[in-house]
């Protein structure tokens, strides 16, 4: 479980918020989507849950212990994470990538070796042809996947994927939601994914969290937020009026 | 030339341009590597700590900007040896700034977003640096290096002022001799080892680079790994062998162990008088005494003669009295030939337990000296007539010349010569210079063959300016104590070596270009002393 408490963050000296008075949680197996345009907070809260950033005021705890009080490099060794930008390694082999954190972790060349082909299968890559390839060698969207991997390798009980398939083109990027959509029932991992695509939040989130300008606008199910939208702002998000072009 | 003699010629001088190849391998190498153990970790610590960029960057970078004989010569007096370890030094200086300089841009060019993905999955700061860090900014490191080596093929040709040999020494020799045949021999081969460094670490990077399923040539690689990595390794092996077999080091040693018989360092400055004294004092000591000699010729300068000989790297050379007293000694000018030796050799014996031996005979000194044709046209027969005309002439000096005290200072305070334009030049190209007519006044040596050769007339020292440089030579006590022998054979040539004399052997060395040997045994007979 995930859960912060009245978080902010300042930046230029506490002038300027990225994150504004944040309060929520993300029950466990559940899939949270963080929702809302650039800039609005979304990433920067991400990476205070694994203290990427830090927060200037608030207080986030995973699995109910501050997430000060962890040693850094140990959290983030049990939260995977998915980056924007895929960040694979480019010296290194799909299998060296996907075995980074075991490696880190210490785990046997034997169990590492099971986990990686379990993985790749996984992600639809079979270890027989990918496992020796380098990154540069696959299409992005096959990159991301061993992203996923990646994040998944230490069997980690959270998940935070900020917007992992927004690179990606149209075709690619709804096949992998499909599969992450599927996968994520097939894993009960608590998921924190962060998005400014209304449609990829509606797919995949059991919640959605809206944000705006640092805070949060309204969060619940999409039923909730279609429904009974809790601020004029997220009843504009969802009027017929608006280009869904606008996030 | 034709084809076949230029054929004869290579081979003929073969064995040597081996060893020289061998040893400017070595020096290049050895440098390298050892820039490398330095300058990596170098610039990964001020990656790492930023304060420190700007004083060891600026640091590296004024060692880069140092002359290299300078440095030469300041390593000289700091390591108070000639020979490999200073050249070594100096070469590796200058290789640290390009791999200290692309150790820290690699470093700082590895994208953002991949260091935030290794931090971001759990690595301890210095697994980021290891793991990610390092190994992304390898291709950078890389170039540097292969710059580094490239260079250093090219500065280690310097590295034979000092003794150190390599391919320097035969451009040197053709520079002192201004003999281009020799100056190609040495030049040609070094850019060769310039390509085929650059060649071997390309390769060494191809081989390390991993293989991708994508190349078509996989078998290819996988075959030529090993000899590709091998290459740069095989080239320094090359030269560490063939630098620690030359023959000459070898007899030297075997003769000095297995016959007791004991050996004599000789050494010479780089311009052909020096070569040529160099080698009547050697030919004279291997023919009547049993010691073994050395020639170690060539040397940079008046300075790195002395640092050579107080160090006890070579035993003796000829030195000129002139020069050890303004330019060793600091003394001011004496223009009384006698009292100027009784000097010399009071205070080097004094001061550096040196013994000057009798003087050959002829003075060296400098002669300004202008082309005949004009002395007659102007009427110029004494320095104070070019005073009129200074400002509208351009004068080629030698760069000692134009520094020392004795030399362009000098001749601007007492005679009031304030030339148009002074050039400086490499002493053997100075002569050329004016028989070009691109200067028009030269310091020009007295004894030097060229002086009649060329039609030049040296002017008058009417107001008696130039102290007497009359050469002798210089040896170190201790080992005239061991071998008093030895003073007695040198001293036969006190006197028997006249300016016209002297004009004559260094214009059949420069002007000829005859073999200083074969010159030097003619003399030695002619004047019945073999």
């Amino acid at each position: 479980m995930i859960k912060l408490t009245r978080v902010f963050k300042t930046f230029d000296g506490g002038r300027s918020y990225a994150v504004k008075d944040l309060s929520l949680n993300v029950d466990r197996g559940e899939t949270l989507v963080l929702l809302g345009s650039s800039g609005c907070g979304k990433t920067t809260t991400l990476k205070m849950v694994n203290r990427l950033i830090e927060p200037t005021k608030g207080i986030i705890e995973v699995s109910g212990k501050n997430v000060l009080d962890y040693n850094a490099v140990s959290l983030r060794r049990q939260i995977g994470y998915v980056f924007q930008g895929i960040g694979l390694f480019p010296h290194m082999t799909i299998e060296q990538n996907v075995e980074i954190v075991p490696r880190l972790l210490g785990w046997s060349t034997r169990s590492r070796r099971e986990r990686i082909e379990e993985l790749l299968d996984l992600v639809g890559l079979p270890a027989g042809s990918f496992a020796q390839r380098f990154p540069d060698e696959l299409s992005g969207g096959q990159q991301q996947r061993v992203g996923v991997a990646r994040a998944l390798a230490a069997n980690p009980a959270y998940l935070l994927m900020d917007e992992p398939f927004g690179a990606l083109d149209a075709l690619t990027r709804e096949t992998l939601q499909q599969e992450l959509l599927t996968l994520k029932n097939q894993l009960e991992k608590t998921i924190v994914f962060v998005t400014h695509d209304l449609h990829e939040a509606m797919l995949l989130g059991d919640r959605i969290a809206i944000l705006h300008d640092g805070g949060l606008e309204q969060i619940g199910t999409k039923e909730d937020i279609l429904n009974r939208p809790a601020t004029q702002f997220v009843k504009d998000l969802f009027s017929i009026k608006r280009p869904r072009a606008w996030m | 030339m034709n084809i076949d003699a230029l054929i004869a010629y290579v081979l003929q001088r073969l064995p040597e341009l081996w060893l020289r190849t061998g040893e400017h391998l070595m020096l290049t190498g050895c440098s390298t590597l050892a820039a490398m153990f330095i300058g990596i970790p170098l610039g990964i610590l001020i990656y790492q700590i930023k304060w420190l960029r700007g004083p060891i960057m600026g640091f590296i970078g004024i060692l880069q900007t140092i002359p290299s004989l300078a440095m030469l010569v300041f390593l000289l007096a700091l390591l108070k040896q000639i020979g490999a370890m200073p050249a070594l030094i100096a070469l590796t200086l200058y290789a640290l700034l390009p791999i200290a300089r692309n150790t820290l841009t690699g470093l700082e060019e590895v994208s953002a977003e991949i260091m935030e993905a290794a931090e971001g999955i759990g690595m301890h700061e210095y697994q980021q640096l290891m793991m990610v860090r390092i190994p992304l900014a390898a291709q950078v490191i890389a170039a540097g290096i292969r710059t580094a080596a490239v260079v250093g093929v090219g500065i280690a040709t310097l590295s034979a002022f000092i003794g150190a040999g390599g391919l320097g020494q035969f451009i040197n020799r053709g520079l002192a001799l201004a003999n281009t045949k020799l100056i190609l021999l040495g030049a040609i081969p070094a850019a060769i080892l310039a390509l085929m460094v650059d060649f071997s670490i390309g390769a060494f990077e191809w081989a390390l680079r991993p293989e991708r399923k994508k190349d078509k040539k996989r078998s290819t690689k996988s075959f030529m790994r090993l000899p590709a990595l091998m290459l740069p390794v095989a080239l320094i092996l090359v030269g560490i062998v063939t630098n620690f077999t030359k023959p000459d080091w070898i007899s030297g040693l075997q003769a000095s162990m297995d016959y007791g018989r004991e050996v004599v360092r000789i050494g010479s400055k780089n311009f052909t008088e020096q070569l040529i004294l160099g080698e009547i004092m050697a030919q004279l000591i291997e023919a009547k005494t049993d010691l073994i000699v050395q020639r170690r010729f060539n040397l940079g300068g008046t300075m790195i003669c002395h640092g050579a000989l107080i160090n006890g790297e070579i035993d003796l050379y000829a030195e000129y009295t002139g020069t050890a007293l303004t330019a060793i000694l600091k003394h001011a000018v004496m223009t009384n030939p006698e009292k100027a030796l009784h000097y010399v050799s009071k205070t080097y014996h004094r001061r550096f337990d040196l013994q000057w031996l009798k003087p050959f005979g002829f003075n060296n000194t400098y002669a300004i000296t202008v082309r005949k044709a004009d002395a007659s046209q102007n009427n110029w027969n004494k320095i104070s007539d070019l005073e009129k005309y200074a400002n509208t002439l351009i004068a080629g000096f030698t760069a000692e010349f134009a520094e020392r005290p004795d030399g362009y200072p000098g001749i601007r305070r007492i005679y009031r010569l304030h030339f148009g334009e002074v050039l400086d030049f490499d002493p053997s190209l100075m002569y050329e210079a004016i028989r070009n007519k691109k200067v028009d006044v030269i310091c020009a040596f007295a004894t030097d063959g060229r002086i009649a050769a060329y039609q030049l007339t040296p002017l008058k020292d009417d107001r008696k300016f130039f102290p007497p440089y009359y050469a002798a030579p210089v040896i170190r006590e201790e080992l005239l104590k061991a071998h008093p022998k030895l003073g007695d054979v040198l001293s036969r040539l006190g006197g028997r070596i006249d300016d016209a004399e002297m004009q004559h052997l260094n214009f059949e060395v420069d002007g000829k270009k005859r073999r200083i040997a074969e010159v030097v045994q003619e003399f030695l007979k002619s004047k019945e002393m073999l």
